[in-house]
């Protein structure tokens, strides 16, 4: 009973704030709510391969904008209706290229994979500039197309609710499952995995590939909500930012980076509006949960928790 | 090409590169020594030109500049190692914490710079000693740069020599490989780290400074560096000055070259290099480091 | 996950519900520019100015005794953050106006969600011929001048004053702002029958730090006219890195969009060379009108240094919405403001003796003069060292995008 309540409670939460939005927002309020369940799915996408497996990989924002710019192009060129294909060519476009360069990257270690995938981002990032003929540069892409009903800022929202949480679930089941665990065991300790038989190497490319395909969605997905989309999305700055957010929430929990992505956002939407000094009150925050909170702000819950915890209540991850 | 064309593009890049060098020396310190995600290597960068401009302000003189920033870095980098970057020590997920730290040191120095400089940018001039320029032939190289060329050697030999030939040396990379085992041979690990910390951060500043006279001061162009020098750090090997030289010196001809012959797709060199260099030497070029701190 | 993981996500909802006040005695302008980083020098500049202005047009009074009001906020050059607080201002604040925008990128996505609220968009900085051109939607404005501008004046500038020059070198960021102003030189030179060769065309990354490779390949190109794209910072430090190799002895410089903007002089000061050839999209030296030494001045007292470009042209917009309200007497209607607005005629600082600026109601862009002029000795405005000087002017109405030219930017840009 504990535990299948602990397992529930942060879906619980998550279709609760959400699924309000929906009915208590208002305009500004369900832009908001749009951009974090898109970043949040990003985020959770990014921390199968850092939470998860360990891997600190600089260069998703390639997937990122991948996503964006063939939803994108492919709406502006062939129509509105076509943004609904879009989104579900753009994951197996995705899925290639991570085939590709998850090759060649993983078989680094480290600080050396982090490096070469910052590599292939900025060079994807400049070919997006540069290739200004193709992708429009850094005018960006405006006016982008959608299906007459996803039209309006509400039923867009609840169109990537929906999307967004399927995602969500099959990451989280991804997370319990054997793979799942297998992953986390590479993240411990690699040559223990390799002894009993699993192909270390496969186990990273599968969660790279995986990884990346949701993040493409995440991607395509976000092309609709302002409907421009920029070179922006492609730049390592991109990358660090949901690095930073998953650290934030706390990279060893499921939700934490969703989380993470929500806390960030806000602040920047409030902080924002009150000083030009954001970059300094941000920054003193972010010291501040990383001093007090070793799990990130999942941390501070479960800081509650130990000093709330009834007897026998469980303490782990759900 | 020209003899005349391919001498004038090699003694630029070399220019170019030693900057380059210079900027990463500190960070490869930091990041292949200490062991250190320090992020906000660029921010020292930028505090340093900033606290010569202001010293140079007060006493006019390039020196003075270069000194106060060396100095004024050094305290900065070491205060904000005492105060957070030692209380995340040992945790489990250290290395996460200092991406987070340090990025959170770039947004507050970049403010801090805002708020007491001001946003317009600031200027710094170079020394009347320096200024001129020498004529090799076909060849003009500014005097300033030959200064730089000599810095960056003076301080490659010296890093090199302090880390491996000196005790202070080795006692510093043993205490970043094997924490627990140095402590217990009497070495206040904790102390011992600061230090190196400040150190790499005074070059980092004293690196801003000298780079001044031929950029601009403005907040915001910390991170305009920190790439390139990873690129650098990484290329060469962790912790590797003579490998930090020799891969900035490669990405730097490589730059002066590329823009006679690709103009446009120049600016992406050097990920290009960087991409041919870790598919075939997955570790960088000189790579020497052990161990790598557990994300 | 427990309970009280719920409890803090449940706090943060209470971040989102905000209350919206608002004066019924206000007009409120929602501002977006850069605060912070490389471009934040111009969001400070703009800011200063726009409470100017907002201070002259409140003392003169608006129609029902109302008072304007300008809110800024820091859009990071950011297209997707500007999109976003362009939204809130209209959902939230309630906003008439949206202002400012120094990143062109970032326009080009404001322009879209003027157009999607039917909100009239200001823009008084950023430059790209696009907005006025390809991208334009009747709800946008710019009273600040366009690259087309200031490069069709170049054009006419070279054609008159370099005679000799046969060969041209291009070195200019990497990005559309740098690609935009080459083909636009190219187009009018082709449209005033200059002649010339093109003997080499550079293209650092936007920021780039280090010069010294392109200053070297430049110089063994040999052409007689180094022309420069660069803004802010970069242009400073091309224009130290080029000097130490003797660059501005071999060719002339001429950087007739955004070179001689004060920020690079007050940044070179004494360092600065004489003789480069360069224009500005406003210069607080010239011209020597009245408006122009009072804007100056006042702007000097708010802030206690001289402006850069980027004030006058927020200064500019705060008075063409005051003169709309009180043509139309409300803030209101919007299709009357725009009726109001397009025609415009107003005098303002940047205006030469004799010329009025105007809006052009076809493209809604402020039509003005551009000056061109060269580097000299000056001390009056530290701690700038040299200004420009020796200035030839071009006539307004002859430096406009021609209908040609929008067809050809309609075409390669696929809007």
């Amino acid at each position: 009973m504990n535990d299948k309540f602990t397992t529930m409670t942060p879906w619980l939460a998550y279709f609760l704030i959400f699924g309000s939005m929906i009915f208590v927002g208002g305009d500004h309020t369900i832009h908001i709510a749009s951009q974090i369940i898109i970043l949040g799915l990003f985020a959770l996408s990014f921390n199968v391969l850092f939470g998860t497996t360990g891997l600190l990989s600089f260069g998703q924002a390639i997937f990122y904008g991948l996503g964006a710019y063939i939803t994108g192009m492919m709406a502006k060129s062939l129509g509105g209706d076509f943004f609904l294909w879009a989104l579900l060519i753009a994951p197996v476009a995705a899925i290639g290229l991570s085939v590709v360069l998850g090759t060649l990257s993983l078989r680094l270690s480290d600080v050396y994979f982090t490096m070469l995938t910052l590599a292939f981002a900025q060079l994807v990032w400049g070919v997006s500039v540069k290739w200004s003929d193709f992708t429009g540069g850094d005018d960006g892409i405006q006016a982008i197309p959608k299906p007459d009903l996803l039209a309006g800022g509400l039923n867009y929202y609840i169109f990537s609710f929906i999307i967004a949480t399927l995602c969500i679930y099959l990451l989280w089941r991804l997370d319990r499952s054997p793979f799942g665990a297998v992953l986390k065991g590479i993240r411990q300790n690699p040559t223990r995995i390799s002894f009993i038989g699993m192909n270390v190497f496969r186990h990273k490319l599968l969660a790279y590939m995986i990884s990346s395909c949701f993040t493409a969605i995440a991607g395509g997905l976000y092309a609709g909500i302002d409907k421009s989309i920029h070179p922006d999305m492609f730049v390592w700055t991109m990358s660090g930012s949901i690095i930073l957010m998953t650290i934030l929430g706390g990279m060893r929990s499921f939700f934490g980076p969703l989380i993470g992505v929500a806390v960030f956002i806000l602040l920047e939407d409030v902080i924002g509006r009150s000083t030009q000094y954001w970059s300094f009150v941000i920054g003193a925050i972010m010291i501040t949960v990383v001093l007090l909170f070793p799990k990130g702000i999942v941390g501070i819950s479960r800081h509650f928790a130990v000093l709330f915890a009834k007897k026998g209540g469980r303490l782990d991850n759900p | 090409m020209s003899f005349e064309i391919f001498i004038s593009q090699f003694f630029g890049g070399l220019s170019v590169a030693m900057l380059l060098f210079l900027v990463a020396s500190g960070l490869t310190l930091i990041f292949g020594v200490a062991k250190v995600f320090n992020f906000a290597h660029g921010s020292f960068y930028m505090i340093g030109a900033y606290f010569s401009y202001q010293a140079i302000a007060l006493f006019d003189n390039f020196w003075i500049g270069a000194v106060a920033a060396a100095i004024g870095a050094g305290l900065v980098g070491m205060l904000l190692e005492v105060c957070f970057i030692r209380r995340i020590a040992g945790r489990e997920e250290e290395g996460a914490f200092q991406i987070l730290l340090t990025y959170a040191f770039i947004l507050i120095l970049d403010d801090a710079v805002k708020f007491i400089w001001g946003p317009a940018y600031k200027t710094i001039s170079k020394p009347e000693s320096l200024a001129g320029s020498m004529d090799f032939g076909a060849v003009t190289i500014p005097t300033y740069n030959v200064f730089i060329i000599l810095l960056g050697l003076v301080i490659v030999v010296s890093a090199w020599y302090v880390l491996s030939r000196t005790r202070t040396g080795k006692i510093i990379q043993a205490a970043s490989t094997d924490t627990q085992m140095v402590g217990m041979l009497g070495v206040n690990v904790s102390l011992v780290m600061s230090l190196v910390f400040g150190v790499a951060t005074a070059m980092g500043g004293l690196a801003g400074a000298m780079a001044a006279p031929l950029r601009t001061v403005a907040p915001g162009t910390g991170v305009e560096v920190i790439i390139d020098s990873l690129i650098v750090v990484v290329i060469g090997g962790l912790g590797n000055f003579w490998g930090a030289l020799f891969a900035a010196l490669l990405i730097g001809e490589v730059n002066a070259f590329g823009i006679l012959w690709m103009p446009q797709w120049a600016s992406l060199l050097s990920f290009a290099v960087m991409i041919v260099v870790l598919i075939f030497k997955p570790k960088g070029l000189f790579s020497r480091e052990k161990g790598r701190k557990k994300i | 996950m427990k309970r009280k993981t719920a409890s803090i996500l449940s706090a943060l909802l209470v971040c989102f519900t905000s209350a919206v006040s608002f004066s019924a005695e206000t007009i409120k302008i929602g501002a977006l520019y850069p605060m912070s980083g490389r471009g934040g020098l111009y969001g400070q500049d703009s800011e200063a100015a726009i409470k100017i202005a907002l201070a002259e047009v409140n003392a003169k009074g608006l129609p029902g005794g109302k008072k304007l009001e300008a809110i800024v906020t820091d859009d990071q050059s950011k297209p997707a953050l500007a999109v976003t607080l362009a939204k809130r201002y209209i959902t939230e604040d309630k906003v008439k106006f949206l202002y400012g925008v120094v990143s062109s990128g970032a326009a080009l996505a404001v322009t879209e969600v003027s157009k999607e609220y039917k909100t009239i968009f200001v823009g008084t900085d950023h430059a790209a011929t696009d907005l006025t051109a390809n991208a334009f939607q009747k709800y946008y404005f710019r009273v600040s001048n366009n690259t087309f501008q200031s490069m069709a004046a170049g054009a006419m500038y070279m054609r008159d004053e370099m005679k000799g020059a046969k060969k041209i070198a291009y070195i200019g960021p990497d990005y559309a702002y740098g690609k935009d102003q080459i083909a636009e030189l190219k187009y009018s030179l082709g449209k005033l029958g200059v002649q010339y060769e093109m003997v080499g065309e550079f293209w650092p990354k936007l920021y780039e730090p280090d010069y010294t490779s392109y200053i070297t390949a430049i110089i063994k190109a040999k052409p007689d006219v180094l022309v420069a794209g660069f803004w802010g910072g970069d242009t400073v430090a091309f224009i130290k890195q080029a000097k130490a190799y003797g660059l501005f002895d071999k060719m002339k410089y001429f950087h007739p969009d955004g070179g001689g903007n004060y920020e690079v002089f007050s940044t070179l000061g004494a360092e600065c060379p004489e003789g480069l050839i360069m224009s500005a999209r406003h210069h607080n030296n010239w011209p020597d009108t009245k408006e122009n030494k009072d804007f100056v001045a006042k702007f000097k007292k708010a802030t206690g240094r001289y402006p850069s470009y980027a004030a006058e042209g927020a200064y500019a917009g705060i008075l063409v919405i005051a003169e709309a309200i009180r043509k139309v007497g409300n803030a209101d209607d919007t299709e009357a403001l725009i009726k109001a607005m397009e025609g415009m005629k107003l005098k303002l600082p940047e205006d030469p003796a004799g010329f009025t600026s105007y809006i052009d109601p076809k493209t809604h862009q402020m039509v003005q003069a551009q000056a061109i002029g060269v580097t000299v000795k000056n001390d009056k405005f530290p701690p700038a060292k040299y200004m420009l000087g020796k200035f030839k002017v071009y006539p307004a109405d002859k430096i406009m995008p021609t209908q040609e030219y929008i067809d050809i930017l309609t075409k390669s840009k696929k809007k």
